[in-house]
């Protein structure tokens, strides 16, 4: 699907056959994934469905139960802190320091990096200046997320790790920090992967979506060749002679409809051809896997 | 390398501990937590007129040196413990811990805040008591030399263990209610607010197995006439003991600290801490 022509230095994030095991809880059934130097990469998925597992696998903060991790060529179970300082964190639940100053806070952790950004800069971009002075617990939610952004890029990271951002957000407050996430992407260059439960989020932003359901990953790639595969299979919708409802799914469904008229030998009743949204894909994969009838073929149900 | 490294998070560290105490400083309700406990060693020493029995020392001094004693052991077991809980609940541990550096540098700047909260707080309280109530001051360098280091070793023996407390209790709500109640005990049973001869043996026994008798005798050594020593169980200041029983508990709480307080940075991830915030949401225990 991607092209993988690409050089080993430009791979940031590498995952083969990952799993996960919590007693005999399967959550990871064998993850891969290929995130490259500079993309925004989305790992959507319904809750539950192990992105927060897969991410801290990668982070470096959960032990896998088998598979080859290498973020930034380092298998992250054995990170250390030279490590460690190329990555950048921005977690849902922070609340941590609620009573340093926004900048007090910011200028404190640039301490900890060789080569810091400049805090008052990164307040510009985060758009925090005027917060610069503000106790960091009386910040509303977007604005202390886009601090955590701020304290996520300070050391100038090569990859950044956001789960689940906008969780909780006003419209307004989801909007600003996409736009936030666009500039951090497109003029600072940082590859950032993004978990996220929201389709129209991870659509907009990345510039590859690998979706995570149940514990593996059902589909990968750009959105565009997303929505291309989900609408290559057409679903065609009549009422059958009998007057039950008949469902088929089909590459080709002017030949499907063209053969029912033949052999109706007249106007089909209830006839419908559909060309599934990516969404529709993804709310499908999702409840399939939800109701437990969750098989490894994709595609191909037919119901009668 | 390594090297500009390490100065680098100690440079942090020390940072961040100077921060942390501004903070406190600036903190009303923190900061009187702190000062009640000087209010209340000064009111108890003005209110009693008494002396230990079978000496010329004000029991308003035994009760100063016992307070003294009380501080240190209070900020090692009962602050450091409450501050690591709720640092960790609010996810500052984890920060710290995805930055380079960032646990060693917290570990200095909680040893730059728990010494500068014990020598603000002693110099507090030996000075107001010396103004206001005639409190007792060192005689001499021997005596200064004597509250140097039963201070320290104090602070060395309960420190560690606080941190290997603050390491395995739960949430802050439940930290304070679970140490507190044993704390006050040891107040009360080792000495520190009335002579300890005037408890029973048994009691006595248990009470030194613990670190505060030894600091409030170690401190009373130092703030008192030699001649008060007849007043102490054994007849005497017992130093060696004082020393063997703190540096004890200093390399217990060093021995159970570095592997919990590793357990508990490798333990923190994102999803623990916002299930643990789910929870305190759910309990309405934190604010949303």
């Amino acid at each position: 699907m991607t092209p993988t022509h690409t050089s080993a230095s430009d791979v940031v994030v590498e995952a083969r056959d990952v799993t996960m095991a919590y007693g005999d809880v399967d959550v990871l059934r064998g993850v891969d994934l290929d995130i490259h130097r500079g993309e925004v990469f989305a790992l959507l998925g319904p809750n539950g469905a192990g992105k927060t597992t897969t991410v801290e696998i990668l982070e470096g903060f959960r032990r896998r139960s088998a598979g080859d991790v290498r973020v930034l060529g380092t298998d992250p179970e054995r990170g250390d802190d030279a490590w460690r300082g190329r990555l950048g964190l921005v977690l849902q639940s922070w609340r941590d320091h609620p009573r340093w100053r926004v900048a007090e806070l910011l200028a404190h952790f640039a301490a900890y990096y060789p080569d810091p950004r400049e805090p008052a800069e990164l307040l510009a971009l985060v758009g925090l200046t005027d917060q610069a002075g503000r106790q960091v617990n009386r910040l509303s939610g977007g604005q202390r997320r886009r601090l955590d952004v701020a304290l996520g890029i300070v050391g100038r990271p090569e990859l950044l790790f956001l789960d689940e951002p906008t969780t909780g957000f006003d419209p307004e407050a989801r909007h600003e920090f996409h736009l936030l996430v666009e500039r951090l992407a497109r003029e600072e260059g940082v590859t950032v992967l993004l978990t996220t439960h929201d389709l129209v989020e991870a659509e907009r932003l990345a510039d590859r979506i690998a979706m995570l359901v149940g514990g593996r990953i059902r589909a990968h790639g750009t959105p565009a060749e997303l929505a291309r595969r989900a609408a290559a299979q057409a679903e065609v919708r009549w009422t059958a002679d009998d007057g039950t409802p008949r469902r088929e799914r089909t590459g080709d469904p002017s030949r499907l409809v063209w053969e029912l008229h033949r052999d109706a030998d007249g106007p089909i009743a209830g006839l419908e051809v559909r060309r599934p949204t990516l969404e529709d894909t993804y709310l499908h994969m999702v409840h399939r896997a939800a109701d437990g009838t969750d098989a490894t073929a994709d595609g191909e149900a037919r119901a009668a | 390398m390594k090297g500009t490294h390490m100065r680098r998070y100690r440079r942090a560290g020390l940072q961040r501990g100077g921060i942390e105490l501004r903070q406190l400083l600036r903190n009303p309700k923190e900061l009187s937590g702190h000062l009640t406990n000087v209010a209340v060693a000064l009111a108890l020493a003005a209110y009693i007129g008494d002396d230990v029995p079978g000496t010329q020392t004000p029991m308003a001094h035994l009760v100063l040196a016992g307070f003294a004693a009380y501080l240190l052991f209070q900020i090692g077991l009962v602050n450091l413990p409450q501050m690591l809980v709720t640092e960790r609940e609010e996810g500052a541990l984890l920060r710290l811990r995805a930055t380079p550096g960032g646990i060693p540098a917290y570990l200095i700047a909680k040893c730059v805040l728990v010494v500068g909260t014990a020598v603000g707080t002693l110099a507090l309280l030996l000075l107001s008591a010396a103004v206001l109530v005639d409190g007792p001051l060192p005689h001499g360098p021997g005596g200064w030399l004597t509250l140097l280091w039963v201070t320290t070793l104090g602070l060395l023996a309960v420190v560690p263990l606080g941190a290997a407390i603050g390491a395995v209790l739960p949430n802050p709500r439940e930290a304070l209610a679970l140490i507190m109640l044993p704390t006050m005990g040891l107040l009360v049973t080792s000495g520190a607010v009335f002579p300890i001869t005037s408890l029973p043996v048994p009691v006595q026994q248990v009470a030194s197995v613990f670190p505060l008798k030894w600091m409030a005798q170690g401190l009373r050594s130092a703030l008192f006439p030699d001649s008060a020593r007849a007043a102490e169980a054994a007849g005497s200041w017992e130093l060696p003991m004082v020393a063997l029983v703190l540096t004890a508990w200093a390399v217990l709480g060093s021995l159970l600290a570095v592997p919990l307080l590793r357990r508990a940075a490798r333990r923190e991830s994102g999803s623990r801490l916002s299930a643990r915030h789910r929870k305190a949401a759910q309990s309405g225990a934190m604010p949303g």
